[in-house]
């Protein structure tokens, strides 16, 4: 039997796992809710819809990005939990090798996750079809970034993971890691005009920023000009630079710990 | 005779704490085998370290001839396991992970089914097949544990204190069914349980602080020491009455 198809197996089994938990559905629903609120809450509040498509994209694009932090979710248990929660004693003792068991679990978080961004995307078009009769081409650059920005926090939280003795601290962890330490250090590279372009955050940014920039939103919601200091629009060349590099990088270490560590 | 199980040398620490110390032992083909000592002694250790879970600080495990250190799936493709109280992935039935881990060890269709059904009713969980391990007791899951070691027909068994959380009732099938089993396969058995060994194995290694005290048949044992309880009790240095 091969490695190949050892994979298939622990990949198909780990997908079952997640559709079968609560938590994908609750994520499912909070990026609907998310996506509902801006086609409630913009109009409501404002002069109606924004005129140019391009503003209401990247609002409504919250919803993908929403459910892109939903892999922590996912992840956070897939390598911690094994040794947490003791299932490691049954799954480690089969003969297959961890990398195959780490690959598995990361293409079963990652299919579900894509499954949630697919939703967010279907109702970003339907919404933008009814209201403006037209989709923007950017809209499949947003969905590509945001399908690499969600393969660079899974393998982050796969690293997280692997490192973690219990599941609920890895997501912790790499919540704080990803919505607070970087953003606190990209806010404050952005104000003092240094480059950002590595920070996780702003590579998340990228999912709406592929719409027209910072600009777009301040002058499409109004507010133009009122930003206390100069935003910098990320590159998305570099943000999917930096994004790969996440992506590789925290999914080969976790590979590596997993591989290494002890389940006493 | 081939020796399923070979243990050279075996030197474990954790940290600065000597958990195993030099211990060897070999275990022949078909013998059952029992691993006693009292709390902390090694067992669980040993074990782990057969079954891939730990690495030794030294020394080495073979699972028939192949170093488990070295080449692992190879090794663990010949055994069937259970470690302490294993825990399920409690959003999949009983049926689907047995499915799981036995295709995960090359068994398909028919042949994986018809055994999936013969392991389930041989630990009575006929009931529960497919019903979420969510609502399991720890008994029911200790059931499925022994299932899924059993699954593959291993040559070799390794199983540590495999009746814990088995209710009485539990306790006496397992044993009838590990002692059916005994016959035609190679078991290494950690236990605190005297009775159960002795009913089970027909030799035992007694451990202490990680070294190997005794190792012979119970009846030698016996002879030597009037019972098996007092060789325990003497050999680890707990006070008699």
């Amino acid at each position: 039997m091969t490695e190949l198809e050892k994979l298939r197996i622990v990949a198909g089994y780990e997908f079952l796992k997640h559709i079968r938990r609560r938590r994908l559905y609750v994520i499912l629903g909070l990026t609907v809710i998310a996506e509902l609120a801006v086609l409630i809450l913009v109009p409501v509040l404002g002069d109606g819809f924004p005129d140019n498509v391009m503003v209401m994209a990247a609002l409504l694009s919250v919803g993908p990005s929403l459910a892109t932090i939903g892999a922590i979710f996912f992840a956070g248990d897939a390598i911690a939990g094994e040794f947490e929660n003791k299932t490691g004693y049954i799954l480690f003792t089969n003969p297959v090798r961890r990398i195959t068991l780490v690959i598995g679990k990361y293409l079963a978080c990652y299919a579900s996750v894509i499954l949630l961004i697919l939703l967010g995307y279907v109702i970003v078009c339907i919404s933008l079809l009814a209201i403006y009769g037209s989709i923007p081409i950017e809209t499949l650059s947003s969905f590509g970034l945001c399908l690499l920005y969600a393969g660079s926090v899974l393998s982050v939280t796969f690293f997280f993971s692997s490192i973690s003795k219990g599941a609920m601290g890895a997501t912790v962890i790499t919540l704080v890691f990803i919505m607070v330490i970087s953003g606190i250090i990209d806010g404050i590279l952005m104000m003092t005009g240094q480059p950002h372009w590595f920070m996780l955050s702003t590579n998340g940014d990228t999912i709406s920023t592929v719409y027209g920039g910072y600009e777009l939103f301040m002058g499409g919601m109004g507010g133009g000009g009122m930003a206390p200091f100069e935003m910098e629009t990320p590159s998305i060349g570099l943000s999917v630079l930096s994004m790969a590099i996440y992506l590789v990088v925290g999914f080969l270490l976790s590979i590596w710990i997993t591989k290494r560590r002890q389940l006493a | 005779m081939s020796e399923p199980i070979v243990i050279e040398n075996l030197t474990k620490y954790y940290n600065k704490f000597l958990a195993l110390d030099n211990l060897s032992l070999r275990v022949a083909e078909n013998e059952n085998v029992g691993l006693l000592g009292p709390n902390g002694a090694g067992k669980s250790t040993t074990l782990k370290i057969l079954c891939g879970l730990l690495r030794a600080s030294s020394g080495a495990a073979y699972i028939d001839g192949v170093s488990v250190a070295e080449k692992p799936e190879q090794a663990l493709s010949r055994i069937g396991v259970i470690v302490e109280t294993p825990e399920f992935y409690p959003f999949l039935t009983p049926e689907e992970t047995l499915g799981y881990l036995g295709r995960l060890r090359g068994m398909r269709g028919d042949e994986l089914k018809r055994r999936i059904k013969e392991v389930i009713q041989l630990v009575r969980l006929e009931d529960w097949g497919t019903v979420k391990i969510e609502k399991f007791s720890r008994g029911m899951k200790q059931r499925l544990a022994l299932a899924q070691t059993l699954l593959h027909d291993p040559p070799v068994l390794i199983l540590d204190e495999p009746a814990l959380g088995l209710d009485p009732r539990g306790v006496v099938e397992f044993r009838e069914i590990i002692e059916g089993m005994g016959k035609e396969k190679t078991i290494f058995f950690a236990s605190h349980q005297l009775v159960e060994v002795t009913q089970i194995c027909n030799q035992v290694a007694i451990i202490d602080h990680g070294r190997l005290l005794a190792y012979d048949s119970i009846a030698a044992l016996e002879k030597k020491y009037q019972s098996l309880e007092r060789a325990y009790l003497e050999l680890t240095e707990a006070p008699l009455d």
